[in-house]
């Protein structure tokens, strides 16, 4: 990424490593149409849809394992939406449809004892750090078994035992730093690790983003940061959100290498997110990836996002990840037979469905554990480093006596 | 026993706890080389290098956020803000992300967040503020106000041994003001207990930090006059020292709190609420409160001086009291 050294005029070039197969170029405007105003979308978009790029790391089991986790995540997800239609989820539901191959591609790519902090529409993710689909349902449904015991609802849960998972909260950017932190400690610890997080096109606005994605930076943390651009910001657009023709020049304003991958094709975001990871681990540093892809339902089951524009949505449909990695195991690679696939799906769904009666099954919580435990003592969490000891480089001297103060303020 | 300031005290409070606890670690602003802004932490890169002690770009956010990521990994942080007027920067991390963790998904969060606050330095509007209500009213948080070096030092000690974040407000006044003799040994002062600074018969001021000060000179010249202050020093605002407050009381009977910040929000009408809830019976008077204006802290010498409470308005208010 770093700028070329050798231009005898005054410009600087930067690289960004695009791994798509096709690069569409289009633009969503508001204009006025008569009586309403409306968003308009131009540029091409009708080019058949690329093949899945051959991955330069996934075996076919590796390949077979993702495709799983997709089906687990959408499957999953279509289990939630009916159980809110039967009136069984508390509050609303949030949906990562059309974006399931950057959340399970992505997290794969982690090792067990390195850290994710999910968002919301990465519910995949979480499935493949070892949470199982009865969990997200008994977060929906509020029951005292979910990971938060109730206490809080949907993605916003985690784990620093086993799964490492760092909980989001509401506002956006704000797992940056913290993952970023994560790193750090990780690495006073004696280990370089790899920990990965997410934000939106939207969320990518917020001064908190900056501050920790520079933070990162500066420290060499091992930050991997998948900027999904899923085209929408609630009602919002990117084009409204930004300047930058792709959010992977960002990078370049880090001082970090920038990579754009097409966000439904697994094996591109496998291995971005690889080799992003391999770099955390060699310590050099974070890696902004961009994934595009388009959200294909509205920001949350509320939002019916009849704003935005058929083309456009036409497109995104043809580009369904689950679709085209289905085609690509069983057609292109004839990794899968139909049988198997058959088989796959039919397990996918008896798992949903035990999982599905569990949750459903579980109690909802007692009144009092409201009160829950705002505070930490000593006897419910032992806190001690993760990884190892840190080591003491100690130089010489003992704790200063007398200095003046640096400021005016006296 | 060695005789040391405020500052003093806090320095080495962190220092023994960085040869104590290798998980312990400084991060902030200008803490290196430079020691920072204060010089808390002089001499500390030395000792315990780069790694332990780091400088980090002007981003509020990324130090508390990237403190509590690495306190899930079991470290201790200790977060300096070189102004605790600055805390607005991480207010939604240290509100949202960090407070909210433990309660939410068992994420506890072991880190300090320390720095200078309060007045009578000239410093105006940003560099003499008091943010410590936003915090006390943030479930999930502690806060911490010492008032004495010996405090200072004990509880800057107990807080990075907390497993909780702890909010630690130093007054920058009392930073190179007081001296005081104390104990060479590992000592800690635990949170949430308050300290009786001075016992009295005949009124109680409930106070915390500088005005513990202002507190204690209004009672050496009250006793002259046959007036018996009783100083009760909160050290801890959350969790409150409920039992000591009541006590207090029921000893007394009248109560004047005093504090450096704001009316409105106050910790005053806190403390009022509970000794309503505690010990009404044992009241033979109004409650009390003495504290600064309802504005930003002015600039100006006279104005900031109208602005605080005074050893003058401490006696005013307790005389009047008294005689109720």
């Amino acid at each position: 990424m770093s700028p070329s050294k050798h231009s005898a005029s005054s410009q600087r070039t930067y690289t960004i490593l695009d791994y798509r197969l096709e690069k569409p170029r289009f633009e969503l405007r508001q204009v006025r149409d008569g009586d309403v105003v409306r968003y308009e979308v131009s540029g091409t978009l009708n080019s058949p849809v690329p093949p899945i790029r051959d991955s330069k790391y996934l075996s076919k089991t590796q390949c077979i394992e993702i495709y799983r986790w997709m089906l687990l995540n959408r499957k999953m997800e279509v289990a939630l939406e009916n159980l809110y239609k039967q009136g069984k989820v508390v509050g609303g539901v949030y949906f990562g449809l059309g974006q399931e191959g950057c959340s399970c591609a992505s997290a794969y790519a982690l090792k067990p004892d390195e850290w994710l902090g999910p968002m919301i529409r990465n519910q995949g993710s979480l499935l493949v750090r070892g949470f199982s689909p009865r969990d997200i349902m008994m977060q929906y449904m509020a029951k005292a078994g979910s990971p938060t015991e109730g206490r809080d609802a949907s993605s916003h849960f985690g784990d620093i035992q086993e799964r490492n998972v760092v909980a989001p909260i509401s506002t956006l950017g704000d797992l940056i730093p913290v993952l970023a932190g994560v790193a750090l400690g990780a690495r006073m610890q004696g280990k370089n690790i790899a920990v990965m997080t997410y934000i939106g096109d939207g969320g990518q606005s917020t001064g908190v983003t900056y501050e920790g994605l520079n933070f990162a930076a500066v420290q060499d943390l091992g930050l991997v940061l998948f900027v999904e651009n899923n085209l929408w910001g609630y009602s919002t657009p990117a084009d409204m959100q930004f300047r930058v023709e792709d959010l992977a020049e960002r990078a370049i304003a880090y001082g970090i290498p920038g990579v754009i991958v097409d966000g439904t094709d697994p094996c591109q975001v496998y291995d971005a997110a690889h080799e992003a990871c391999e770099r955390a681990r060699r310590g050099e540093g974070p890696t902004l990836i961009e994934a595009k892809m388009m959200r294909m339902k509205g920001h949350a089951i509320h939002d019916a996002a009849e704003y935005v524009p058929k083309p456009l949505f036409e497109y995104w449909k043809k580009r369904d990840p689950i679709a085209r990695f289905e085609n690509y195991l069983l057609n292109v690679k004839k990794w899968l037979s139909r049988t198997e696939n058959e088989k796959l799906i039919a397990d996918v769904d008896a798992q949903l469905e035990a999982d599905r009666e569990f949750a459903v099954a579980s109690p909802m919580p007692e009144p009092e554990s409201a009160v829950g435990r705002p505070y930490c003592s000593p006897e419910c969490h032992e806190i001690r480093p993760k990884y190892a000891v840190p080591k003491i480089r100690a130089g010489k001297g003992s704790v200063q006596k007398t200095s003046e103060a640096a400021v005016h303020l006296k | 026993m060695p005789t040391v300031t405020y500052l003093e005290a806090i320095r080495q409070g962190i220092w023994e706890e960085m040869e104590r606890d290798p998980a312990v670690f400084c991060i902030g602003e200008d803490i290196g080389i430079y020691g920072g802004a204060f010089k808390v932490t002089d001499g500390f890169i030395d000792r315990f290098g780069p790694e332990r002690v780091i400088d980090t770009p002007i981003a509020e956010s990324a130090i508390v956020g990237a403190a509590f990521g690495a306190a899930l990994t079991g470290m201790r942080p200790v977060a300096e803000f070189q102004f605790m007027d600055f805390i607005g920067c991480a207010f939604n991390q240290i509100t949202n992300m960090v407070a909210k963790a433990h309660y939410r998904w068992g994420g506890p969060a072991p880190l300090v967040v320390r720095g200078p606050s309060g007045g009578n330095v000239h410093g105006g509007p940003f560099h003499s503020q008091n943010p410590e209500m936003y915090f006390v009213h943030t479930p999930g948080l502690k806060v911490v106000c010492p008032a004495t070096a010996y405090d200072a030092k004990g509880l800057i000690k107990a807080s990075i041994r907390d497993n909780n974040p702890v909010i630690f407000f130093e007054h920058k006044y009392l930073y190179r003001r007081i001296k005081e003799d104390i104990p060479a040994d590992d000592y800690i002062v635990p949170l949430g207990k308050a300290r009786v600074a001075r016992s009295g018969r005949d009124l109680s001021i409930i106070t915390y930090a500088a005005m513990v000060h202002v507190a204690l000179e209004a009672a050496e010249q009250l006793s002259k006059e046959g007036i018996e202050l009783e100083v009760l020093d909160l050290r801890t605002l959350s969790p409150l020292d409920r039992q000591a407050i009541a006590h207090t009381v029921r000893r007394t009977n009248k109560v004047l709190i005093v504090h450096e910040d704001v009316r409105t929000g106050g910790i005053a009408g806190e403390i009022s609420a509970i000794i309503n809830e505690e010990a009404f019976d044992d009241l033979d008077g109004p409650i009390v409160r003495l504290t600064a204006l309802d504005t930003p802290v002015p600039f100006s010498p006279p104005q900031e001086d109208f602005f605080l409470p005074k050893v003058s308005d401490v006696i005013r208010e307790a005389r009047k009291l008294r005689a109720y």
